[in-house]
């Protein structure tokens, strides 16, 4: 299934960058505004300590020390992480439909890797010494400690993502430059120092093998690796161990991509009348993937359920149990099954499709992956091997302070989104324009 | 693994090499370096010569971090300075770049290179072969050399006072509800309605998940004597050390301390390294049981060190604190005693165990080789923890340290302390 999108003109691509609308600053005015609630809360956490917030010691201390934190953490690494793969899939597999959206899946993975930091950063007990800590460890520690490989292979994915993005930017910024506002010259110059069109080619090379790259460290990094063996490796909590960590938090973060960027493609497209820039088909197309990936989600969890509660190890098995009769893990699971069965549906009967209800239902698969993630950590610390203390399951609920950070995260990657789009072109020239022509002045 | 039995001494170079090839460094170096060694002690090749041959293979195969250990500069070092394989040997057991795992097989090693040394007429095997666990000691250390402080706790002794939690709480200047030290009281199947204690501080493993997992080295193994501690330096927060620790000893500092820092004297704070790891930690650090690390170092005075507040505390004698590898230390002369007390009938069943006590280690199987060692029934995984005789509220103390923070969440306008 391939879309022919080179009919759309240049003026169309640019239709953020050189329009103003109402629209626009009270979507400014919500990020922002949410933002601004965060830190009103975040102020009183530096000024009180993490004491503002519903966490507690695990074992007598009849709480959780990891909490929503965490699990907004990990959420936001795999939106990251399942971006970029998609990303980078498009670029490696020649899937040109898909590639309206791959400079917004880029996009995301930037935004959604800094929202995943800050949560780090607010999440420490000390973070001013983030830097003066973590550098001089770094040489010794990366070897042994699942938190510092988070800590390096988030970085350089940020670099790498950023690299890629930098990359196809110029060429398009190079072509577009008349119709981009005077006003950001110097950044533009900044962006294209050095540049000639005899890059165009090695840079087309060098993303195809940044894309490779990316596709082949997959399943090792981030959510295929260092942040399921953040928890996989350790010898304290049943709920945590096993080798179906990893695929399980990489089907989460691809489910939750897919979902993103299907909600972020649809403001867009709907702010900008973008409907031939990005077409009916390329939702049908990312609505069937979440369909798929889903499925590979639900699969696993099956697998971890049936595992867990058949003839398993007596803290694994209350582990699975208590799992199984949280009503909240019910609703994270019923959200996604929820997708899969109307994305399977739509692509056997095609007029059930609409875009307004994918981007509902992929709200939801982010409600539900969002609340597995924080369920996994939270119930996953309640479930000790060493069972004996009366406060292991303590009951634990964020606080107002977590779930402000969690408003605050969403308030940045808006205000990302609506910034970036005011500068360069959210979707690239490519998409539109097939060959790589002169430019014409 | 006891420390005083000891495998039979070996001899044969095929052996050390299994043992070296058991860690991840060169076997080569240690078969070499134990090789030579034999050389010194025959007075074929002086210890400078030694020194000088091995000391730029060892920093590159050990990545030695200087802060922590001395080698003798090859310039100053004195060619019959007689104790100098033995500081070769401490050189080896200090080397701790990069925690507790890469301390052990550094200890493997060195251990074997050792052991190899042994063959000729230098250190005894007993030495070598008692390191294969890779616990305290060092290479080729005298006796005294390698402490490694640990516990004895006699269940069948507890009567679950809480003599112990208040001492402790209170010399360590410790927030409400940050018990470090900590005793259930628990119901098991099988024993009807008979209530059990078990006194739990910080197992102190050898093989600590918490030193492992800490992403900047704050939690750390002391190579002196063993103790695993936290930087309060250094310590990020981050609460890695408290998820990886299937114990559940780590008591994080939430708020700020209810005992301020004014009233905290340094002597108790600061290690005989310099380094702040002593008493209660600062807000957003990691605290737990550091062993009473001040008393280990002296500061208390002379008569403390080998002490430890909770011990003392107990009237009921269920606590035995010492050095493990000392087998005249109170941990191992309790458990002896203890053990010699229910002895066995072997002249019928000669292989039996030689005594009828019950010992575990908590957990043993998580492979975390604890340091604390328990004389009494093992709780079941169907232990229920049940109100003790004496109320933690009694004794002054919080159980549930949730309730404290609660309150100082919802009064953080105050400045709430927990
Ligand atoms: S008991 Fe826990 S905190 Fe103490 S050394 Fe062992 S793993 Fe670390
Ligand atoms: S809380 Fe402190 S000591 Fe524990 S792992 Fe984090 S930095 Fe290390
Ligand atoms: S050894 Fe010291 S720090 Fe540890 S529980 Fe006993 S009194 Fe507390």
């Amino acid at each position: 299934m391939s879309v022919d999108v080179s009919g759309v003109d240049r003026e169309t691509l640019v239709r953020p960058i050189q329009t103003f609308s109402k629209r626009y600053l009270a979507a400014l005015a919500v990020g922002l505004g949410l933002i601004g609630v965060w830190l009103a809360f975040y102020l009183q956490q530096l000024q009180h300590g993490l004491i503002v917030t519903n966490l507690s010691d695990w074992g007598s201390g009849g709480g959780v020390p990891w909490g929503l934190y965490i699990g907004a953490f990990i959420w936001w690494v795999g939106i990251a992480h399942g971006g970029i793969i998609l990303s980078a899939a498009v670029r490696l597999l020649g899937m040109d439909t898909y590639q309206p959206v791959a400079r917004l899946a880029e996009l995301l993975t930037i935004a959604a890797l800094t929202c995943a930091g800050l949560f780090i950063l607010i999440h420490v007990g000390r973070p001013d010494r983030l830097v003066t800590s973590v550098v001089p460890a770094w040489p010794t520690r990366v070897q042994w400690s699942p938190l510092m490989w988070d800590v390096t292979v988030i970085t350089a994915y940020f670099v790498l993502t950023a690299t890629y993005l930098a990359l196809t930017i110029r060429y398009d910024i190079h072509r577009l430059r008349d119709r981009l506002p005077n006003l950001l010259d110097p950044l533009y110059d900044v962006l294209m120092i050095g540049y000639s069109e005899k890059e165009d080619e090695v840079v087309e090379r060098m993303v195809w093998w940044i894309a490779f790259a990316i596709i082949i460290m997959a399943p090792l990094l981030l959510h295929g690796g260092v942040i399921p063996w953040l928890f996989a490796l350790l010898p304290s909590m049943a709920g945590w161990a096993g080798g179906v960590q990893g695929p399980s938090f990489l089907s989460i973060a691809l489910t939750s991509a897919v979902s993103g960027i299907i909600i972020v493609a649809a403001a867009f497209r709907t702010a900008y009348g973008w409907e031939e820039l990005i077409p009916d088909a390329v939702f049908r197309g990312l609505s069937q993937w979440l369909g798929f990936f889903s499925l590979i989600f639900l699969w696993l969890q099956l697998q971890q359920v049936i595992t867990g509660i058949f003839a398993a190890p007596t803290t694994l098995q209350h582990a699975t149990e208590v799992k199984i009769a949280t009503p909240l893990y019910w609703v994270a699971i019923g959200l996604v099954a929820l997708a899969m069965l109307y994305a399977f549906a739509a692509s056997l009967r095609p007029e059930l499709f609409s875009i307004r209800t994918m981007v509902a239902l992929s709200v939801g698969v982010l409600a539900g992956t969002l609340a597995e993630k924080v369920l996994f950590v939270v119930e996953g610390l309640q479930h000790a091997h060493f069972a004996l203390y009366d406060g292991v399951p303590g009951a634990y609920v964020p606080s107002p302070t977590e779930l402000s950070a969690l408003l605050g995260t969403i308030g940045i990657v808006v205000l990302f989104f609506l910034v970036v789009s005011k500068v360069i072109p959210v979707v690239e020239l490519h998409a539109i324009e097939d060959d790589h022509e002169e430019v014409s002045p | 693994m006891s420390t005083d039995e000891s495998p039979p001494p070996g001899d044969d170079e095929e052996r050390y090499r299994r043992l070296l090839d058991e860690t991840e460094h060169d076997t080569e170096l240690g078969l070499e370096m134990g090789r030579d060694a034999q050389r010194v002690s025959a007075g074929e090749l002086s210890e400078l010569e030694f020194y000088r041959r091995y000391h730029d293979r060892i920093v590159e195969e050990f990545d030695i971090d200087d802060r922590e250990i001395d080698l003798p500069d090859p310039d100053e070092a004195e060619p019959d300075d007689v104790g100098f394989l033995d500081r070769i040997g401490s050189a080896l057991e200090g080397i701790d770049p990069d925690g507790e795992e890469s301390r052990r097989s550094v200890m493997k090693k060195g251990a074997a290179a050792a052991g190899a040394m042994a063959v000729g007429t230098w250190g005894s095997a007993q030495t070598a072969a008692g390191q294969d666990d890779g616990h305290g000691g060092g290479a080729g250390a005298d006796e005294g050399d390698g402490t490694r402080w640990g516990m004895t706790i006699n269940l069948n002794n507890c009567d679950g006072c809480l003599a112990c939690m208040v001492a402790c709480n209170q010399e360590h200047n410790l927030s409400r509800g940050a018990n470090w030290m900590y005793v259930f009281a628990f119901e098991d199947e099988g024993q009807g309605d008979e209530t059990n204690f078990l006194p739990r501080t910080c197992q102190h493993c050898t093989d600590s998940p918490c030193t492992k997992v800490c992403p900047v080295g704050a939690r750390h193994t002391r190579s002196e004597d063993g103790l695993v501690l936290t930087d309060y330096d250094i310590c990020i927060g981050c609460r890695y050390c408290e998820v990886s620790c299937p114990y559940g000893v780590n008591y994080f500092q939430w708020g700020e301390p209810d005992v301020p820092e004014s009233e905290v004297d340094d002597a108790h704070q600061i290690d005989d390294r310099g380094r702040w790891v002593g008493s209660r930690p600062p807000e957003g650090v990691m605290g737990k049981c550091t062993f009473c690390v001040d008393r280990q170092d002296g500061q208390m005075g002379e008569e403390k060190i080998g002490t430890t507040a909770c011990e003392e505390a107990c009237a009921m004698d269920a606590i035995h604190f010492g050095d493990l590898n000392d087998s005249e230390s109170p941990p191992n002369q309790h458990l002896r005693e203890y053990r010699e007390g229910q002895e066995n009938d072997l002249s019928e069943f000669p292989n039996r165990k030689a005594h009828t006590a019950s010992t575990f280690k908590l957990m043993e199987e998580r492979g975390t080789e604890p340091n604390v060692r328990f004389v009494g029934n093992e709780p079941s995984p169907h232990a229920e923890q049940v109100e003790g005789p004496v109320a933690y509220e009694d004794m002054g103390l919080t159980d549930d340290r949730k309730e404290v923070l609660d309150e100082g969440a919802s009064a953080t306008q105050g400045g709430e302390s927990a």
